[in-house]
């Protein structure tokens, strides 16, 4: 048993209280009073999904969910695809695709925030081609796609490690059958990769979704969640909210969303899997 | 042999394209890095004149200077570096004997609740840190260690995904080896150390790299726990040199090299042991 204590005591320390603080805070209001506050029920609930502020952040935080999960699937099985063909050097262009991953969020944050600079690279490779200059981080129409770019740069490299292990885990068998039936590329790629790709489908896709909901780093640096709120995700809103605005009931509320979102997506990845080996 | 029907490139033609394809793809994700190492080593204003009218200057530094090092190294952002290699170094060596020590007991040692502690592992390991961190900081204000190396290190110790792993490997370690030691009165604490942990050398190397990138990359936690100056972390120290008045784009590159190298100087070492560990989580998830 001492063998588990120090992790036990961590796990339930950092993860555990924390949870059902969180919890029981969102159901309270005037928490940060000398008396505790009091109980409220679920008027913070209400007051939340009522607020046209909260339901925009919630309408940002969904639209960039859809942009970036399926984008950033798409683009990584596509390289993953092309990686496994047989291509000069390969591991020297899988490394290159790859080592993004190692830059910290506040490092691609900022390189990435020079490059989107009125005077900066983009536009100076757009000015080059004869096409206007854009304004993306100060501009609400480009402003969400600016920051799904900079984190795609990160995150697609990482998912298509999985979807190239994925891809050769994939029996050699099948693809040998295909070739005696005389199936071509896609007739193989929807028959046989596709659905033996499922399980690290699924997996990139509830990881991604995961991570992509506690996007942060590059609103609170770059926009702070402006021009007009078109970057205000759901992160950054509740540290907004418990620190600027400094309720912390309120955030606390944000965070219990939050961690139903969370756990919803997860129980939906275990059904899968679930379904699966049965 | 013919090529499978899974293969792109069937003729000669589409196998050239194929490689060009590839070899633009590798090129564009390697390129912000280069520019960024090449930004380091210039002035910041000389960054932005060699991109108008855009040429290969944009490349190749006209001038090279190591000015952005020594800036930095001799101001705040060096003490935020010294700071970013203490906290993570304690965390990978403290975080690595906690995480191997519960992997140890959840895979080998036969104990009432076992299945109930994993499980709280699993949660711990599902439910991402970030999500809980801003109540946590709150909790951590109240027990005094806002501003303290403890309070830095603290969450990165457990990692759900490094005991995950851990056990994993773990499992596959004959258990008669454990067995025939406790016969000849090994204890449970010399099986660990002296036979399971020298066999898990790769294990050990993927979950020490994961402990490293949590720590390393942290941005959230140390923004809100570590605000006073003399223990500001490396990123959040960038972060404040970019939202200057007067801001030196010299400077932030050179941060954001001496940053990222350390990580992808240990990625390119250990990449095979980061990606069987992650080929492990995605196919077994």
């Amino acid at each position: 048993m001492l063998f588990l204590l120090p992790a036990l005591v961590l796990l339930i320390a950092l993860r555990i209280v924390p949870m059902l603080g969180a919890a029981v805070d969102s159901l309270k209001q005037g928490s940060a009073s000398a008396d505790g506050g009091e109980f409220v029920g679920f008027e913070n609930f209400a007051y939340l999904f009522a607020d046209p502020g909260f339901q925009s952040v919630l309408a940002v935080t969904g639209l960039f969910l859809l942009i970036i999960v399926p984008g950033q699937l798409v683009v990584s099985l596509v390289l993953a695809l092309l990686l496994v063909e047989r291509v000069p050097g390969l591991g020297l262009v899988r490394v290159l695709v790859f080592i993004p991953v190692a830059a910290p969020a506040a490092v691609a944050t900022v390189v990435w925030g020079i490059a989107y600079q009125p005077k900066g690279p983009i536009n100076a490779t757009l000015t080059a081609l004869g096409l206007p200059p854009q304004p993306f981080l100060t501009s609400t129409d480009q402003a969400l796609l600016s920051i799904i770019v900079l984190m795609s740069w990160i995150g697609v490299g990482y998912w298509t490690l999985f979807l190239i292990a994925g891809l050769q885990d994939i029996p050699r068998e099948l693809y040998e059958a295909a070739a005696i039936d005389g199936a071509g590329w896609w007739r193989a790629f929807w028959s046989i990769t596709l659905p033996n790709l499922r399980r690290t489908l699924a997996f990139v896709v509830v990881a991604n979704t995961v991570s992509s909901v506690l996007a942060f780093v590059p609103v609170q640096i770059l926009t702070q969640g402006g021009p007009a709120g078109s970057t205000r995700l759901i992160m950054y809103d509740l540290y907004n909210n418990t620190f600027q605005l400094g309720d912390v009931n309120l955030g606390q509320t944000e965070v219990v969303v939050l961690l139903v979102f969370l756990i919803a997506v997860t129980a939906v990845q275990f059904r899968m899997l679930n379904r699966e080996e049965h | 042999m013919t090529a499978l029907p899974d293969a792109i490139g069937t003729t000669r033609t589409r196998r050239v394209i194929v490689g060009i394809v590839a070899w633009c793809a590798g090129f564009a994700f390697a390129l912000p890095l280069l520019w960024m190492l090449v930004g380091s080593f210039r002035t910041g204003q000389e960054t932005f004149s060699s991109m108008f009218p855009l040429s290969w200057r944009m490349f190749v530094p006209q001038d090279p200077t190591l000015d952005n090092y020594a800036t930095l190294l001799g101001g705040e952002f060096g003490l935020s570096v010294a700071n970013s290699v203490f906290v993570t170094a304690v965390t990978i060596l403290v975080g690595l004997a906690i995480c191997a020590m519960s992997a140890f007991a959840l895979s080998v040692l036969r104990f009432r609740g076992a299945a109930f502690v994993f499980a709280l592992v699993v949660l711990s390991f599902l439910i991402p840190f970030d999500a809980i961190a801003v109540p946590l900081s709150n909790l951590f204000r109240e027990w005094g260690l806002a501003n303290t190396y403890v309070g830095l290190i603290l969450p990165g110790l457990a990692n759900g995904f490094a005991i995950f792993v851990l056990r994993q490997f773990f499992m596959a370690i004959p258990f008669e080896l454990a067995e025939a030691a406790r016969i000849d009165g090994v204890s449970w604490w010399g099986v660990f150390w002296r036979i399971y942990l020298p066999l898990s050398k790769p294990a050990l190397i993927g979950a020490g790299f994961t402990l490293f990138l949590f720590q390393w990359g942290a941005y959230l936690w140390p923004l809100l726990i570590g605000t006073e100056p003399s223990k500001v972390l490396g990123p959040i120290a960038l972060a404040n040199l970019s939202g200057q008045f007067e801001v030196d784009f010299g400077a932030i590159f050179a941060g954001s090299v001496l940053l990222t190298a350390v990580p992808m100087v240990l990625l390119l070492f250990f990449q095979r042991y980061f990606t069987a560990s992650l080929s492990a989580t995605g196919s077994k998830g």
